[in-house]
């Protein structure tokens, strides 16, 4: 286990060593603009949008990765923090899954680095997420016989557990911003105002760049703790949890949320998070790791200020002395990076699931 | 550790092999000496050990009784936050008023899934060199282990489970008091249970007191049961010595549950077990029947065959066997003078391992009632129990202490 951690560790620090010391040096930021295409087969993401919404991915049956990535949310949690498997509750705000296909690092601390098959199983089997023993769940899927020809149809063979990890992202893929006024060419007259302001005055640009408006790597902007991570037992019990098992130390004394400090072991991150795309943002409210900011412009204001109270905070952060309509500026750009809900039947499996499991019929004689 | 728990991982994809192979030597890897000590007594020329009184439960030196901690035992038993979804703890499935047991087939399970095998009583089990129907592990503490994290049983991990208690001022106080440790720590609760459950003996059934000199402790047609008992019937060549066990296994024809052709969420876990205990790619296609103690060795002609368990406090435990197809005594008794076969003719999935013990018994049906009375002689009075106070969740720091670190930041 250790060991594991450990390297994952290693591997991910070297490679955003290099990756911050290239954009300091050029010190341009790639451009924000449409996102690229992505490729995809069409049964295997409705093979993973019915595993998306299905409770039967959960040990005690009970909720679905929707029940916390809520569609009419942006696929974000609708409170400040996530919920938590029944029995516990959650110390973070559930990411938004709008585009997260579309990029190469995951979690508010970005301690997965690979790719969303892995992503799928640690929230499947973490155990204040879905808590699932992924063998019963393989049990589970088979015993179901839309599952076993929707698994056949999507040239998986028999449902098994890597194939859930691999259709459940091809569904997420799906899941890609469309229609907003950013990529139409839409814009009002402010939200160009505020895209000016965004890469200039504001200096936002450089951190949220490229077609996602983030260049996915950690910093500190001092966002407040949440105390109801602290001062609720159940969210204190999973972040209690997280923390023991990434290994870190004292955590049981712990006072706040450690961020990427929790991937790297090193002072020098505590407190810092994975820059998130702004893309949605018009349904993801509350804001930030743990939602402490529940508006735009708060969030604007909390920028004008030069970020929150941290000595670790990040030195690109200071106060910008944005004027009142500079600031409606800028929120009326981040307002234009909202597309299309992604809610209705196109992305939403909202036929009804089977109340039980059907018998296999003839039992003793057919092949398990 | 689980396959549920696979750390963040840059070399996910092999890692998650290693991992699988790891959990499911979970039950195979146990060594086989258990079986060993039991051969023993058998190769003597005097034949079983006699049935005999009860005495003390052995205390393992490493995990002294007291009182406090018999206590906080007790507590952790009856708590169901010792599990996954808060839901599910040692007393749901083992309830005092049920026997300590749980008077299905199979046993409830994790919310979502139904157990396979019969929920076994606690009563006694500190007498166990190894527990579970096919004497998978070795003792009391892993016992515990295993039962809270089993996907169809509690479910809950470690982290999780010690944080809870981390949580809660009243278990910070006692495992403090007990353990002397400034926190919980999970394999100490198991310590603690394990403390309780050796506690939960019963020494003073009639025949305790019938073979201490009591003679009048059992009825006449108790005195030609127990006859029968050791003599025509044979049950004594397994059912032997003080707790009525050899703990040797045996596959004495217990047919299987028809549960597992007529019920799907059975038949989910079913695989599910067969999986988990890794089986071979063609024994998980095709196993039909609970292989028992053949997870241990992997030696085919140990198929079908389960612990004998003890007849100790059986008046309460209905219904019977490792998957609980007897539902009364008299099935039970009639299925062994039938030689292994219920009323349908239905044996073993594995005929090929019954033990040659079995045989058709030949008993009248007076012969019957006088085993079934004296079968009753096994079980005193039934321990009930009020379910305890649990302690309380509280926040672990106040406003202000977190307010202050805010301010340090
Ligand atoms: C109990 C609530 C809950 C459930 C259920 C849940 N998630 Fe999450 N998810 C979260 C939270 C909270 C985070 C953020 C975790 C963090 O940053 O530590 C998250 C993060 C993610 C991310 C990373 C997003 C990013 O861009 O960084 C992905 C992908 C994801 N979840 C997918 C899923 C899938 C697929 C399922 C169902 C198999 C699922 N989640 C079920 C709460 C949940
Ligand atoms: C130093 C890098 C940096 C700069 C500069 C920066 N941000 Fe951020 N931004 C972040 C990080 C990191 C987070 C996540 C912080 C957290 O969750 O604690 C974030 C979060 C946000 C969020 C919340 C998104 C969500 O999904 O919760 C918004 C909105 C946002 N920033 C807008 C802006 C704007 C507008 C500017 C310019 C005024 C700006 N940011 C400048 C790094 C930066
Ligand atoms: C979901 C139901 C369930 C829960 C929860 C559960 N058990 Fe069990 N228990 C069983 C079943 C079923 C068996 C037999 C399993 C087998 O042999 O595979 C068993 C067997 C046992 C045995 C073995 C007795 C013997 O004769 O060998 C002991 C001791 C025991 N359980 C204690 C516990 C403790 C302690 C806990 C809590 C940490 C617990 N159980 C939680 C169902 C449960
Ligand atoms: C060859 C050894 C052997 C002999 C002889 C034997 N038993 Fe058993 N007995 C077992 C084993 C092994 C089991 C468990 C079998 C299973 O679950 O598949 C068992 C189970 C039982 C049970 C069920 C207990 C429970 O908790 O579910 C009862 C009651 C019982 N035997 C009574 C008897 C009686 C009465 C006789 C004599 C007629 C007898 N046995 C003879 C080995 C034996």
């Amino acid at each position: 286990m250790v060991v594991r951690v450990s390297t994952g560790r290693a591997l991910l620090a070297a490679t955003l060593g290099v990756g911050l010391a290239v954009t300091a040096q050029a010190a341009s930021y790639p451009d924000i603009g449409p996102l690229p295409q992505l490729k995809i087969d069409k049964a295997k993401a409705e093979l993973g949008k019915r595993l998306f919404f299905d409770v039967r991915l959960s040990g005690d049956a009970a909720i679905s990765c929707a029940d916390c990535h809520v569609p009419e949310k942006a696929y974000a949690s609708k409170e400040a923090l996530s919920p938590g498997y029944p029995g516990n509750g959650h110390f973070r705000n559930a990411s938004s899954l709008v585009n997260t296909a579309h990029k190469n690092i995951w979690n508010w601390d970005g301690r997965i680095g690979t790719n969303l098959n892995d992503m799928t199983r640690e929230m499947i089997t973490e155990d204040y997420i879905m808590n699932m023993d992924m063998r019963i769940m393989q049990e589970r899927l088979k015993q179901d016989p839309l599952y076993v020809k929707m698994f056949k149809d999507a040239g998986y063979g028999e449902p098994s557990n890597g194939s859930v990890r691999k259709a459940i992202p091809e569904f997420l893929k799906t899941l890609t911003s469309t229609g907003s006024p950013f990529d139409t060419g839409t814009m009002s007259a402010s939200a160009k105002r505020g895209m000016k302001l965004f890469k200039g005055k504001a200096g936002c640009i450089q951190c949220h760049n490229g077609p996602l408006l983030t260049d996915l790597k950690p910093h500190n902007t001092g966002v407040p703790e949440n105390f109801d991570v602290f001062l609720d037992p159940m969210n204190h019990q999973a972040f209690m949890a997280f923390a023991m098992f990434q290994g870190i130390p004292n955590y049981r004394n712990m006072k706040r949320d450690p961020g990427y400090f929790n991937v790297t072991l090193e002072k020098k991150d505590m407190g810092k998070f994975i820059t998130p795309s702004l893309r949605e943002l018009k349904y993801s409210a509350p804001y930030m790791h743990n939602g402490m900011i529940k508006t735009l412009p708060d969030v604007v204001e909390f920028y004008n200020n030069g970020g929150g109270k941290d000595s670790n905070k990040s030195k690109k952060l200071k106060p910008l002395g944005l004027s009142a309509s500079q600031k409606k500026d800028l929120v009326a750009f981040l307002e234009s990076l909202s597309g299309k809900p992604l809610t209705g039947s196109k992305y939403v499996w909202d036929q009804p699931y089977p109340g039980e499991y059907p018998v296999i019929e003839n039992w003793t004689q057919v092949r398990n | 550790m689980s396959i549920k728990k696979i750390a963040p991982s840059l070399v996910a994809a092999a890692v998650a092999t290693v991992v699988l192979t790891a959990c499911q030597a979970q039950e195979t890897k146990m060594g086989s000496a258990a079986a060993g000590k039991s051969m023993a007594a058998k190769t003597a020329q005097s034949g079983p050990p006699p049935l005999a009184p009860l005495g003390p439960p052995p205390i393992p030196p490493d995990n002294k009784q007291t009182p406090a901690k018999i206590e906080l035992g007790k507590i952790l038993f009856f708590d169901p936050r010792l599990g996954g979804d808060a839901s599910t703890g040692c007393s749901t499935c083992h309830e005092p008023d049920q026997g300590w047991a749980w008077a299905e087939d199979f046993s409830r399970g994790y919310p979502g899934t139904v157990h396979w095998r019969n929920s076994q009583t606690i009563i006694n089990s500190a007498y166990y060199s190894r527990l579970f129907w096919a004497g998978s592990v070795p003792s009391l503490e892993k016992q515990a282990k295993s039962a809270a994290k089993g996907g169809v049983a509690g479910n809950g991990e470690d982290d999780i489970m010690e944080s809870r208690l981390a949580l809660i001022p009243g278990y910070r106080k006692r495992f403090k008091d007990v353990f002397g440790s400034e926190w919980p720590l999970i394999g100490d609760a198991w310590r603690a249970i394990s403390a309780f459950e050796r506690t939960l003996v019963q020494r003073d059934t009639p025949l305790d007191k019938y073979l201490l000199g009591d003679k009048s402790a059992l009825t006449e047609q108790q005195v030609k049961g127990m006859a029968l008992f050791n003599g025509k019937a044979g049950c004594i060549q397994c059912h032997n010595g003080e707790m009525a066990t050899d703990q040797d296994y045996y596959n004495i024809g217990v047919p299987p549950n028809k549960r597992w052709e007529e019920d799907g969420l059975a038949q989910v876990t079913f695989r599910f077990e067969l999986y988990a205990k890794g089986m071979t790619e063609e024994g998980y296609r095709t196993t039909k029947a609970d292989p028992g103690f053949y997870f241990r060795g992997k030696n085919k002609w140990d198929k079908g065959k389960f612990r004998t368990p003890s007849l100790r406090y059986t008046t309460y435990t209905a219904p019977y066997m490792h998957n609980g197809v007897f539902y009364t005594m008299e099935e039970v008794v009639d299925f062994y003078n039938r030689g292994g076969f219920d009323e349908e003719g239905r044996t073993t999935g594995y005929p090929e391992n019954k033990s040659k013990l079995i045989k058709p018994l030949g008993l009248t049906d007076e012969e019957k009632e006088d085993l079934l009375a004296f079968l009753e002689a096994f079980s005193g009075e039934e321990i009930m129990m009020e379910k305890p106070a649990m302690p309380e969740y509280a926040p672990l720091f106040t406003k202000a202490e977190l307010e202050a670190a805010q301010e340090a930041k």
